[in-house]
């Protein structure tokens, strides 16, 4: 940008990141220092002791299986949303029928089914199938529940390609399947990356349909893993905030290589 | 255009890599009890599982039925027990507080009456203190073993900050009266409450309802006689629990602290606050994290007793124990015996002890000195072991059901949002089965 | 959204402002994909959303402890919700706090969006900080804030010409203060990503000639950025009307619905019922009526806004 800086706007940011920073400083600061140190001289005190015990505990209360397991079900729900909700997108944008319009209006209707609302017969369904206690079965439901709001930032994003492309492609004979792979595809990479993004941390964070559709070890995932920390009666702070942090850097690590893709697909548009 | 190309290769990478997690995630899983010759059992996930987990796996070296232990982490495991007890997801065997929490299931005909087991072997009730025993107890059938360990509810204080103010650990309520006022004119926040949690707040309810009229009220009003919140002792207690509040004895700001995230353990460890009433859990609390007061300036006493007041000055409140209740449907009865004996063993007292719990059997008493802590330990045995009446927390005697209400109106009281007539209202309206 | 960054829309004139063209060859059905693309999603969402919902709207009428058999009751629930006088204030809680998020976070994240916006160095480390608040779980959230918020020992007790005795959760004003505000720190984060990527995709064109008229830095801010960002304003509003109606984690984390019922929202209400009282009966009829008044609600906003017409006027432009 060649405009000269502005000292409004920085002020501005420099109280949000006070604001934002201030409670991420307190608990990076208490999975450093040890548990006593914490107690005693409260949460906004300067530590006066160092220690990696807090991230040790959090692998030894087997966090490694939780981490496992979170990976299987976030993959598989980021690989089911990339298998559905392109096609979909693509069909309420492009498509002029009024079944498609129906199914548009039945996933924004979805946006406001809360998930603690149908966890009740979720347990039935799930159970009934036979999926009790399986990793599948947290699956199913965490994507199917990241589809309504997937579905209108992906579509929001297929709007936003020129109509000409498609004119240009229908010129040329081409038919819905090869517009979608070769221009709606391609040209909607950032809405992708912020769907994966979005259904991501929708799996990672997930804790109310694993809480209630699994309970071995085996299938435990780490939010659940989390309440290792808490009993009825207290609670281990730094602990159980080690643990947080270990749980945000895989997370963080897809925002920031998605970021890569967004920067990158902005740089290509530049380019052309 | 080398990356349209690339798009749809990276679509099918993610459907097959989705394909392949998916089925190997199908392999695993086995929850819920079928037929497969094993018993499961399910239980509240803590640091105790250490010793539930040394324990199934003593048993399953020797049984052919083997156990498998379920845990359910922390404060959902009431609910995720009432969605799963009545399908096919249901355990053999689970964890829960006696009481009210087991009563709605004995209603619905879901648990085994474990007399037949008691016939067999008598050890079963015998080797447990009755008081503790008896919280299992529904409609006159025993349903629950007691598994782990006691929790009566103590005074604890600073010792520190009671010798600055010139007050003594206080016996009757009227010294625990004084002791506020001392305390305040020090500039000191008499009693530290976790109020944010509620549970804390109730353990007061608790205390002076049993002091003043005797277990006999509470036990006739969840029996179902909701005549008995009216009574003159109940408007009684209330009035001093007012009285207790309106002299500032908890200060200000006891709604915005929690026990459960150490907030009032640290206003007594740091001298901010002279006295907190809480369960026995409360010293290994401060052992971890306040090592050095915990050893120096923790004092702890029996609640005060009430002159005029009805009940036992001996009794005591609290959580009694937990207990493993067996449902009907097991496959495996004769195995669900021969583990529910491990309970009352010498190993299994041993391993309780050692982390610091206190198991409610009669041979618990050989093994104390061996304790984490014998003073702490003799100290709790011996008030339970004399306790007439070991009063239940109201929360856990009444059905889960009525304790979110329960929690409301006591809340309500404290900060005065409730009148006395109003929190006998909300009393009565809460459900008894 | 964020995705409007790898738009492929040559920088060419804005989309209001331009003369439409009449939508003639575009109309046509050369080319189009039929309904059948939507087909597996929908079937899918049908199957683990739709149906479940479908069951909840049963059970709303019957009465449930999850342990006896469901019997049904009629209207017995209903009848009882509309008389609850928590009930009717636990709307008028999420009213305010639906109004609230929206007011408060939207300048905010417009604000933060177009700054962040920029391309200078800084303000690329400084996004990633403040996205990490969306990172941390329900569980995480509670425990920070508590032991921040603690009244001995957290901010209130560095602050007390600010906080008073620090009783934050005691009283129903200053818990649905912090309640608004932590939200706000959780949330603002996804909507700044909104903004940021619809800034981004403003065609540099319409600054370059803005500064050659002489407008200056806040002149383009609200005469070129804000009516460009109308679109994703509506979405990012949706959203936050929807989130705002239905969501319950931050109260349930942070003051359990409480002092007394004081921060008890229709959601939390709900999960109140349904899993601390075993009603599951009077739980459903409270999820079910929020779901309906959340669609209608939504459903306004789309039409009102012209959202839904979105499709014809981005074919009718360029």
């Amino acid at each position: 940008m060649r405009r000269r800086p502005n000292y409004l706007a920085g002020a501005g940011s420099l109280v949000w990141l006070f604001v934002v920073g201030l409670p991420l400083y307190v608990m990076l600061a208490a999975t450093l220092r040890t548990r006593q140190d914490y107690a005693e001289n409260g949460p906004v005190s300067i530590p006066d002791s160092f220690t990696l015990d807090n991230y040790a505990g959090a692998f030894d209360s087997g966090f490694g299986q939780y981490f496992l397991n979170t990976l299987v079900v976030t993959g598989c729900v980021i690989g089911i949303v990339l298998l559905l909700v392109p096609p979909l997108a693509y069909a309420i944008v492009r498509s002029r029928g009024r079944t498609t319009s129906a199914i548009f209006r039945l996933f924004l209707l979805g946006l406001a089914i809360p998930a603690q609302a149908v966890i009740v017969p979720m347990f039935y369904l799930i159970s009934e199938a036979g999926l009790y206690d399986n990793l599948l079965g947290v699956i199913l439901p965490t994507a199917a529940f990241c589809l309504p709001m997937s579905a209108l930032i992906l579509s929001g994003a297929m709007r936003d390609i020129s109509p000409e492309l498609y004119e240009a492609m229908a010129m040329d004979g081409a038919s819905p399947l090869r517009m979608f792979f070769q221009l709606v595809l391609p040209l909607s990479r950032g809405g992708l990356s912020t769907i994966v993004v979005f259904s991501a941390l929708q799996a990672w964070n997930g804790f109310l349909f694993p809480l209630v559709l699994t309970q071995s070890d085996s299938t435990k995932v780490v939010t659940l893993g989390l309440y290792n920390f808490q009993t009825e009666h207290g609670i281990d702070i730094p602990g159980l905030l080690g643990a947080v942090v270990l749980s945000m850097v895989p997370i963080l690590l897809v925002y920031l290589f998605a970021r890569r893709a967004l920067v990158r697909g902005l740089m290509g548009v530049g380019g052309k | 255009m080398k990356t349209r190309a690339r798009l749809p290769r990276l679509v099918a990478c993610g459907a097959t890599l989705t394909l392949a997690l998916t089925l190997s995630a199908c392999g695993d899983g086995d929850g819920g009890s079928g037929s497969d010759g094993k018993i499961h059992v399910l239980v509240y996930g803590d640091a105790t599982n250490k010793v539930e987990k040394q324990l199934v796996e003593k048993f399953n070296k020797t049984s052919d039925v083997k156990v498998v232990l379920d845990t359910i982490p922390g404060a959902d495991y009431q609910k995720k027990l009432q969605t799963i007890i009545n399908t096919p997801q249901a355990p053999d065997v689970f964890f829960n507080w006696g009481g009210g929490s087991i009563k709605p299931f004995v209603k619905a005909g879901l648990l085994m009456p474990l007399d037949d087991f008691i016939e067999k072997n008598p050890d079963l009730e015998n080797k447990f203190l009755p008081s503790v025993f008896n919280n299992a107890v529904v409609d006159g059938k025993p349903y629950g073993v007691p598994m782990r360990g006691t929790q009566p509810v103590l005074l604890f204080h600073n010792k520190k900050v009671l010798d600055e103010a010139g007050v003594k650990p206080p016996k009757t309520w009227d010294e625990l009266l004084d002791a506020v006022t001392e305390l305040k004119a020090k500039g000191v926040t008499p009693i530290a409450l976790g109020g944010g949690d509620v549970w804390p707040t109730q353990m007061w309810f608790q205390y002076l309802y049993d002091r003043v009229a005797g277990p006999e009220l509470f036990a006739k009003a969840i029996g179902g006689d909701k005549s008995a919140w009216e009574s003159p002792d109940s408007k009684k207690a209330l009035n001093m629990i007012r009285e207790l509040v309106d002299a500032g004895a908890f200060g200000k700001n006891y709604d915005s602290v929690k026990y459960t995230n150490a907030g009032s353990v640290q206003l007594v460890a740091s001298g901010k606050a002279g006295f907190e009433l809480m369960g026995s859990w409360y010293y290994s609390q401060q052992l971890t994290d306040h090592p050095d007061f915990a050893e120096k300036s923790l004092g702890y006493t029996a609640f005060p007793t009430i002159s005029g007041g009805k009940g036992d000055p001996k009794n005591v409140a609290g959580n009694t124990n937990n207990y493993y209740s067996v449902m009907k449907k097991t496959k495996h009865p004769e195995a669900v015996a021969e583990f529910l004996k491990l309970m009352y063993s010498d190993d299994f007292v041993k391993a309780q002890l050692d982390i610091g719990n206190l198991p409610t059997t009669t041979n618990t008493k050989d093994f104390l000195d061996k304790a984490a802590d014998p003073k702490y330990s003799r100290f709790q045995y011996d008030l339970v072991a004399d306790a007439p009446s070991f009063q239940l927390s109201w929360d856990q005697a009444y059905p889960q059901k009525a304790s979110s209400d329960m929690h409301k109106a006591i809340q309500q009281f404290f900060n005065g949002q409730l009148d006395t007539d109003g929190f006998i209202k909300a009393m009565q309206a809460l459900p008894t089965d | 959204m964020t995705t409007q960054i790898t738009s492929a829309r040559p920088a060419a004139g804005p989309r209001k402002g331009a003369r439409r063209r009449p939508p003639a060859s575009n109309a046509t059905k050369v080319g189009r994909p039929s309904f059948a693309w939507a087909l597996p999603a929908a079937v899918f969402f049908a199957l683990f959303a739709i149906a479940p919902l479908v069951m909840v709207a049963v059970l709303s009428f019957m009465t449930w402890d999850g342990i006896s058999s469901p019997e049904f009751v009629g209207m017995d629930n209903w009848s009882r919700l509309v008389d609850d006088p928590v009930m009717l204030d636990s709307i008028w809680l999420t009213l305010l706090l639906t109004v609230l998020g929206v007011v408060i976070q939207t300048p905010l994240s417009v604000v933060l969006g177009v700054w962040a916006a920029g391309n200078q160095r800084n303000r690329a480390v400084l996004s990633v900080i403040y996205f990490i608040p969306l990172l941390l779980s329900a569980t995480a959230v509670s425990v920070l804030w508590r032991a921040l918020l603690d009244p001995n020992f957290g901010i209130p007790a560095e602050a007390t010409w600010l906080f008073g005795d620090g009783n934050l959760f005691g009283e129903q004003a200053t818990a649905i203060g912090v309640l608004a505000f932590v939200a706000t720190w959780q949330f603002t984060p996804f909507h700044t990503l909104i903004y940021q990527g619809a800034a981004r995709a403003v065609p540099e064109v319409l600054y370059q000639a803005a500064e050659i008229d002489g407008a200056g830095r806040y002149r383009q801010f609200f005469h070129i950025t804000l009516p460009q960002l109308r679109n994703s304003m509506i979405t990012s509003m949706i959203l936050m009307i929807v989130g705002g109606l239905t969501t319950f984690e931050t109260v349930l984390i942070l003051t359990q619905g409480g002092p007394g019922t004081d921060t008890t929202i229709s959601a939390y209400y709900m999960y109140d019922k349904a899993f601390k009282s075993f009603d599951f009966g009077t739980g459903s009829a409270i999820a079910l009526a929020l779901v309906v008044a959340a669609t209608i609600i939504s459903l306004i906003v789309v039409r009102v806004s012209g959202y839904d017409k979105m499709r014809s006027t981005m074919e009718g432009v360029s």
